[in-house]
Parts: C-alpha cells; sequence; structure tokens
C-alpha cells in the first residue's frame, strides 16, 4: 500500500462560491489523492452546500480524485437521521462514517471510518474490518505508540489506517451552538454567524492566551496540528493515508509541500517551518508525542 | 450564614443541638491543638504518632489508602489557630505539629501542597464531611501546589464512615492525660460560656452539650452516642 | 406501568452504603484504575471492595452495576479485558461499557453479564442503539446528553431496549465520549485515562484578592474577590470569544452549574424512559447521601401519583445554578 493524500471534508461555513472555487482549484492543482467531501458540522449549513455538491463531485472526479462522502458527527433528530439514511443510500461515492448510526447502516459494504469515530485499539479495528471498513482515519488524540499498533493491525486486517497531519484539530462536539451562545443568539435563530468565521472562532483565556477555536457546535484546538517531520516515522509505522483539514489558506501550497515529504524530496521539519508561516496559528505535535495536544514537541 | 455542603453528622438527634455542639468542639479542638507544641516537639511528635496509630486501629481502610499514596507532604495550616499540622501520606505515614508563621516556614517550605483556612473547614475536610468538588468552590479553603494531592486526601477520608478526629483525640488516654488540665486551665472561659448558655438552653440542647463536655474530658470513651 | 429505577453514583464504599441506604435502585462504581471514567486520585473499588459492596447492596435488594467505560489502550487490552472478567466472577448486574472491541469480548466470554452501553458511547440515534442491541446484546442504553425530551421520547419509540437518561449532577455541555479537550490542555483525556481536566495539572493561583485557576497553564477563570470559585472544568471556564481583545470573557459553553430533571418526571416517563441516573461518582458521601434521598422521595410522590415535591437541592449544585439542560430545546 503506498502513501497517498486525503483532504478531509471543509468543516467551516464558506459561502457556497468560496466552496465551490475551493474544491475547483483542489481538482486542478492539488497533489491529493483522495478528498472528502460534505458539511458534517451542522445540518443547518447543510442546504447551502447541496446544490453545488453534484458539480464539486463532478469536478474532483474528473481531475482523477477519488471522492469520499463525509456523514454528519452528530445524529440526533429526525431530520438528521432522514439526510444519514439518505447519504448511505446515495451511490455517488464511499462513505465515511462519523457517527455509529452511519456506521451501522454501512455493514456489509466497503466503507470508511471517520476521525470522529472512536477506535482506540486494535479489537475495536477488527471488529470494523469484519464489517466492511476498507480505511479508518484515526482520532487527533492518540500517541505514536497507539497509532503504531493499530497500524499494523490494519496492515494484517487489510484496512488502510489514516493519520491527520495538518489543521486545526477537531476537539469536541455539541447540541448546543457555541458560535451562536457567544453572539447571544439561540441555535434555532442563530443567523449563521459562524459564517464570519470562515478559519472558526478564536477563543483565548482571559490571560489573552490564544486556546481554542469554535466552529459552531465543534470545539477546534487553536494550535495547527501539523506533523510533517512525523511523516517517515508514520509511514515506517505502516501509515498510509495523510488527511490534511482545510483552513482558509492556501491549501495547494500545503498539498504540495506533504506530497514532496512523502516523495522524499523534501525535509519534514523544513516544510513545517515553512507552512507554519502561512497560518495565524502556532504548529502543534503534542498528541502525536503523547503529551498535551497544543505542545510543540521538537 | 450555614455552610451548605457540609452534612450535619454529629450524632445528636436535635439538629440545631448538633450544629451548635459542633461548634463548642471545634473550639475546644483547636484551643487543643494549639497547646500540643508546649509539650515540647518530642512528646508532641509522640503524641501525634500515637494518634496515627489509633487510626490505624479504628480507620484501617484509610490508614492503609494514607500509606499506599506515594510519599508527599501536606501542610494543613488552619488561619485561625497557632499551630499548623504537616502530614507526610505513604509509607512514611507522619504526623507533625509546627507553629504557624516564620518558625514553621522552613518544614512548611518542604510541603508538596498546602490547604489554608479556618479551623473548622478544615477539621470538616479531614473528617470527609466536606463533599469533594464542594471544597473547591469555597473560597474559605485555599489550596497551592498539587491539587490531585489535596483531592486524593480528600477522597481517601470521606471514603470512611463517620471519622470522628475530635473523639479519636480525646480517647487517647495517656498523653491525652497530661495535655488535658491544661487544655482545660486555658478553655476555662469557653466552658464558663458553655456553662452559662446550658442554663438557658431548652433540654434537648443541654444533652448535646453535655455529650460534647463527656467526650471532651472522656467519661464517654470513643463517643458512639 | 413500571416505576423508574433510580441509578446512584458511588466511588467510595462508604458513599455506596450511603447510596444504598437513602433508597438506590441500583448504584454504579468503578474499579481503582484506568477503566473507567472517574479515574480520580483516592476513588473507586478494589475487588475486595466490590465484593463487598455486591453483599452489602444485594443484601437489601440494591443492584449494583460496574463502568467499565474508557476505551482500552492499543496493545495493552488486559487491564480492560480482566475488569470484565472480575466483574463477572463477582456476581455485579451489570456491566457499563463504551468501546464496540470490549463489548465484544464481554458478549463472547460472558454471555450471561448484562451489558448498559455507557454515555461515553454517545449513541444519540436509533440506528447506533440498534447496533449495539443487535451486535452485543445490550440490553440498556445511557443516553448523551444531546437530547431533548421529544427526541428521547421518538427514540424510545422506535428500540427495544431500555434507556437510562441522567437528571442530576454535573453536566457534559460536549457529546460523552467524543472530547479531547483536556487531552488539548494537560495529555490526559476521558477516554484514554479515565479523567478529565485532571487535578495534577490544575493549579491555584491567588493574585492579589482574586483567584486564578489554571489547566495544564492556561488559564481556566479568574475569580474576584467573594465571588464563588470553581474547579477549572475545562468546558466550565470563562474564555474571550471573537477576535481582538475587545470581547468581555464569559461562560462560552456552559456556565458552572447542574443539571436537575426532578420538574421533567412526568416527561420523562411518557418519553418511555426506564431508569434515572444521578451522576457524581466524585463526589463526597455527604452530597450522594442529600441527592438520593431527595430523588427516592420525589420518585415516591410521583409513583403514588402525588404532585412531585419541590425538594431543596441547591447546596449540592456546582456554581449555585441549576438547569435542565438539554433536555429542553432553549438550551442549544
Amino acid at each position: 500500500m503506498t502513501a497517498s493524500l486525503t483532504l478531509g471534508p471543509v468543516l467551516f461555513n464558506w459561502p457556497v462560491d468560496r466552496w465551490r472555487d475551493f474544491y475547483a482549484r483542489i481538482a486542478d492543482e492539488a497533489p491529493v489523492d483522495t478528498v472528502i467531501v460534505g458539511e458534517i458540522v451542522c445540518f443547518k449549513r447543510a442546504p447551502f452546500f447541496a446544490e453545488a455538491m453534484g458539480d464539486v463531485i463532478e469536478r474532483l472526479s474528473a481531475a482523477g480524485k477519488t471522492v469520499w462522502l463525509a456523514s454528519p458527527i452528530l445524529v440526533g433528530s429526525e431530520r438528521e437521521r432522514a439526510a444519514m439514511r439518505d447519504l448511505v443510500e446515495s451511490d455517488a461515492g464511499l462513505v465515511e462514517a462519523n457517527d455509529m448510526g452511519a456506521l451501522a447502516l454501512l455493514a456489509g459494504r466497503p466503507h470508511a471510518v471517520g476521525p470522529t469515530i472512536n477506535v482506540y485499539n486494535e479489537a475495536t479495528l477488527g471488529w470494523m474490518a469484519g464489517r466492511g471498513a476498507v480505511a479508518v482515519s484515526l482520532p487527533a488524540e492518540l500517541p505514536a505508540a497507539t497509532v503504531a499498533v493499530l497500524a499494523k493491525a490494519g496492515r494484517e486486517l487489510g484496512v488502510e489506517t489514516e493519520v491527520q497531519v495538518w489543521g486545526r484539530a477537531p476537539l469536541a462536539i455539541s447540541a448546543r451552538c457555541y458560535h451562536a451562545r457567544a453572539h447571544g443568539l439561540h441555535k434555532d435563530g442563530c443567523q449563521f454567524v459562524c459564517g464570519n468565521d470562515p478559519d472558526g472562532m478564536p477563543v483565548t483565556t482571559m490571560d489573552g492566551q490564544p486556546f481554542l477555536t469554535v466552529n459552531g457546535t465543534q470545539t477546534m484546538s487553536h494550535g495547527c496540528l501539523c506533523l510533517a517531520a512525523e511523516l517517515p516515522a508514520l509511514v515506517e509505522m505502516g501509515v498510509n493515508r495523510f488527511r490534511l483539514s482545510p483552513q482558509a489558506m492556501d491549501m495547494v501550497r500545503v498539498a504540495e509541500a506533504f506530497r514532496a515529504v512523502l516523495d522524499g524530496r523534501r525535509d519534514g521539519a523544513e516544510v513545517a517551518t515553512e507552512l507554519g508561516g502561512l497560518i495565524d496559528a502556532p504548529l502543534v505535535n503534542g498528541f502525536y508525542h503523547d503529551t498535551a495536544g497544543a505542545l510543540r514537541v521538537a | 450564614m450555614r455552610d451548605p455542603d457540609v452534612a450535619q453528622t454529629v450524632s445528636v438527634s436535635n439538629p440545631l443541638a448538633g450544629e451548635r455542639a459542633r461548634r463548642f468542639e471545634t473550639g475546644l479542638s483547636r484551643a487543643g491543638l494549639g497547646l500540643v507544641p508546649r509539650l515540647g516537639r518530642r512528646a508532641s511528635d509522640a503524641l501525634l504518632a500515637r494518634l496515627l496509630r489509633l487510626l490505624a486501629d479504628r480507620h484501617p481502610r484509610a490508614f492503609e489508602a494514607l500509606r499506599g499514596m506515594p510519599d508527599a507532604r501536606v501542610l494543613i495550616e488552619p488561619v485561625d489557630a497557632p499551630v499548623a499540622l504537616l502530614m507526610r501520606v505513604g509509607p512514611e505515614l507522619s504526623l507533625h505539629a509546627l507553629p504557624r508563621g516564620a518558625d514553621g516556614v522552613g518544614e512548611a517550605g518542604a510541603a508538596d501542597a498546602v490547604v489554608r483556612g479556618p479551623y473548622a473547614r478544615l477539621l470538616d475536610l479531614l473528617e470527609g464531611r466536606i463533599d469533594g468538588d464542594a471544597l473547591f468552590f469555597r473560597r474559605e479553603l485555599s489550596i497551592s501546589g498539587d491539587t490531585a494531592l489535596i483531592l486524593a486526601l480528600r477522597n481517601t477520608l470521606d471514603g470512611e464512615e463517620e471519622m470522628d478526629l475530635v473523639a479519636d483525640v480525646a480517647s487517647i488516654a495517656g498523653p491525652l492525660a497530661r495535655v488535658l488540665p491544661v487544655l482545660r486551665r486555658n478553655a476555662g472561659p469557653v466552658l464558663d460560656r458553655i456553662e452559662a448558655a446550658r442554663r438557658l438552653l431548652p433540654p434537648p440542647l443541654r444533652r448535646g452539650i453535655e455529650r460534647v463536655e463527656a467526650r471532651i474530658i472522656g467519661t464517654l470513651p470513643g463517643s458512639g452516642a | 406501568m413500571d416505576n423508574f429505577e433510580l441509578i446512584c453514583p458511588a466511588g467510595t464504599p462508604a458513599a455506596l452504603r450511603a447510596a444504598v441506604d437513602a433508597g438506590a435502585d441500583a448504584v454504579y462504581l468503578g474499579f481503582r484504575d484506568e477503566t473507567n471514567a472517574r479515574n480520580f486520585p483516592g476513588l473507586n473499588f478494589t475487588r475486595q471492595d466490590v465484593a463487598d459492596a455486591v453483599d452489602y447492596a444485594h443484601a437489601r435488594r440494591v443492584e449494583v452495576y460496574v463502568a467499565i467505560n474508557t476505551y482500552p489502550q492499543a496493545g495493552n487490552l488486559g487491564p480492560w479485558q480482566k475488569a470484565v472478567d472480575d466483574a463477572a466472577r463477582l456476581r455485579v448486574d451489570a456491566v457499563i461499557m463504551a468501546d464496540p472491541g470490549l463489548l465484544a469480548y464481554a458478549a463472547k466470554r460472558h454471555p450471561d453479564l448484562r451489558l448498559h452501553l455507557s454515555v461515553q458511547a454517545s449513541a444519540a440515534n436509533v440506528e447506533a442503539i440498534r447496533l449495539y442491541r443487535d451486535t452485543f446484546g445490550v440490553r440498556r442504553v445511557v443516553l448523551p446528553r444531546v437530547l431533548t425530551v421529544p427526541e428521547i421520547a421518538k427514540l424510545n419509540a422506535e428500540i427495544d431496549i431500555e434507556t437510562e437518561v441522567f437528571v442530576f449532577g454535573g453536566l457534559c455541555p460536549m457529546a460523552e465520549g467524543r472530547c479531547s479537550l483536556s487531552s488539548y490542555a494537560t495529555g490526559l483525556s476521558p477516554n484514554k485515562q479515565g479523567v478529565c481536566s485532571p487535578a495534577n495539572h490544575v493549579r491555584y493561583e491567588q493574585r492579589g484578592g482574586a483567584l486564578a485557576s489554571t489547566l495544564g497553564g492556561f488559564t481556566i477563570n479568574v475569580f474576584g474577590e467573594g465571588e464563588q470559585a470553581g474547579y477549572p472544568t475545562l468546558c466550565k471556564g470563562r474564555f474571550v470569544a471573537g477576535a481582538g481583545a475587545g470581547g468581555a470573557p464569559a461562560y462560552l459553553f456552559e456556565e458552572p452549574t447542574s443539571l436537575n430533571a426532578m420538574d421533567l418526571l412526568p416527561e420523562l416517563k411518557a418519553a418511555g424512559v426506564r431508569a434515572l441516573k444521578i451522576e457524581g461518582r466524585q463526589r463526597g458521601k455527604a452530597y450522594i447521601a442529600a441527592v438520593v434521598r431527595a430523588y427516592r422521595e420525589a420518585l415516591e410522590s410521583f409513583a403514588a401519583g402525588r404532585p412531585v415535591p419541590h425538594i431543596d437541592l441547591q447546596a449540592m449544585v456546582e456554581g449555585g445554578t441549576q438547569t435542565t439542560g438539554a433536555y429542553t430545546r432553549a438550551w442549544r
């Protein structure tokens, strides 16, 4: 299994035109192998992207990208369930399940497991493989030792393992919308204020230290997860898929840089330094090094 | 204002009497603690060592749990008493009394965590009467250093039934026999006030106070009442 | 119509006896290690403690559940599997679990052991719940605190296993078992180590009259003079939202408040809920005795068709405020 790059779904609420243009440029220029599309954070945002979805999938497919469809992270209401069933039944691409409900519906046919489903050990990975999982994107908080065990188990089971190597880490999901709450609004009347923050809303401590990022119902890290320097070790472990999570920045350049490291053309640490200059956040890799996720370990 | 998170567990039938009794008992034991260093270092350590042995007998589970903790020192510092206690948990479990303030700084400096507050609150804490999280909510208690150590200590003590340190202390006959006359002499004004109060109280309250006094002078050993 | 079951927490043997004596139908607890989601210093049960707890509870017709609800560590499944084996050997009435791999182990090795799905599995919809029932024979699901009462009613209409919901105590504003906030600040997480905002990463700092609480070096709150302080649970902290320094600090995720759904008993009954759960294995026996007693009294009134009394639990709640949380839509 060769190493490949995955572009995760856009997690932020971008205007649909920006969203469409973003994928057009990815199709034309980004050296990524798989592109996962879908609004997975908030059900209320989904209609905006629905009309452009067909075009985007077609464009990406025409450019030779493998397109997967992501299911929502949190599925509770009847309407959310109906949307989840529709997605699972569609034949537009392989589905990446981000909730156990979607995983249930996908049993017996090839599917992917997203990073918001808890896969912490080889027993669970084996159980998923037996039900048709072909790729599992591991939760961001897993340390290297765990990733190594799962990558090895994945190879034995014929399941590809994926690790996020770029972008703010998803940390939590809620039924409550913190974007709306911060603006004194209710989720039902949110006025889509999350659309004002294409890279999420910064959350700082009372001492002015940047800490987290709010993206509607989702809470993310402030630090931008970057495992460019760790790529060779990850490849060595047998991890063969590497996820770039879109930020409001030049993601084509990010993809090119990671591709160059995977191809052995560039040094990972040097790439980290270069990319760190392109985003207004510190680079972090603490989860991988089995410490606080907010830290960067040299 | 009544402290909402402290269980009123003093074993007397009338709740009001229980509250009052607890207050008197707390005041008296605080006075007693103040006298411990006057015994001299060796005698006070011997007294406290004896208290620990008593705990081992009466509360074996808590005692073993305290000994099973990693070696660490907690300074328990009542802001309204002249004496602080340095508790060493772990295999070398021990208890030392230190005068509060300048003289104690050297030894207190070795503490991994300090919990500071009114004597009454600290007694509640040591007896496991305060709910765990409440410990942190109330500003009367301040905590510095290793928060996990204090939490572990509190959880361990809370895991015991009805720990009653005052009764335990009062039942150490030997050394206390030497301390008690001093205690009585110094706590005289307090006891006088109890006596004055007693005359004004209705019978149930009076019984509660009699019980406290009985415990303090050791005529009701262990005070299972 | 069956009465609600009252499921109560215990972090120590003394707390277990307090819960049993105060009227619990079942007490849930954990072993003294990383296999449960309240792996706090000085808390929890040795194997012998559990044996004694089962004796004490069963003699009084109270059940004992063991929570083995963290996610087993890759390459080190032993402690979790042993916890399941020991729970079965000790004759506990149910085990509460979240990890599919561990559920599969329990279902295979101990077919007679009753399995409950932990809130840490965050099974929030019919499809997910059916998956655990059909695959592992799970008999009861503890619902995540993301659903409204009408959503719970719809869900119960479509599933045929029991549901258990939280009615009192600390409230996670995030979907449980899907949160790495603690891990981000400290490296220790509910899913891996069974801790959230762990005390060994907490520091209190006096700043003049103010008190700052920090977690992993991040300031979680600063309390003014005279203001009641809180434990620095990350999601109950005060932060400044938005770009620029202009914003006022606010409880962005959740106020330091406690869930109390006592007023919702009729709605929860109509929604088909089987069991009511009190949070707080880390709380002291004073809290457990008071809350369990209050709920027992409320349930007896409710079962007898009398109005549910207004029982003052204000003293037991964090921050001195109570909420019905996600059960009502306005919370969102």
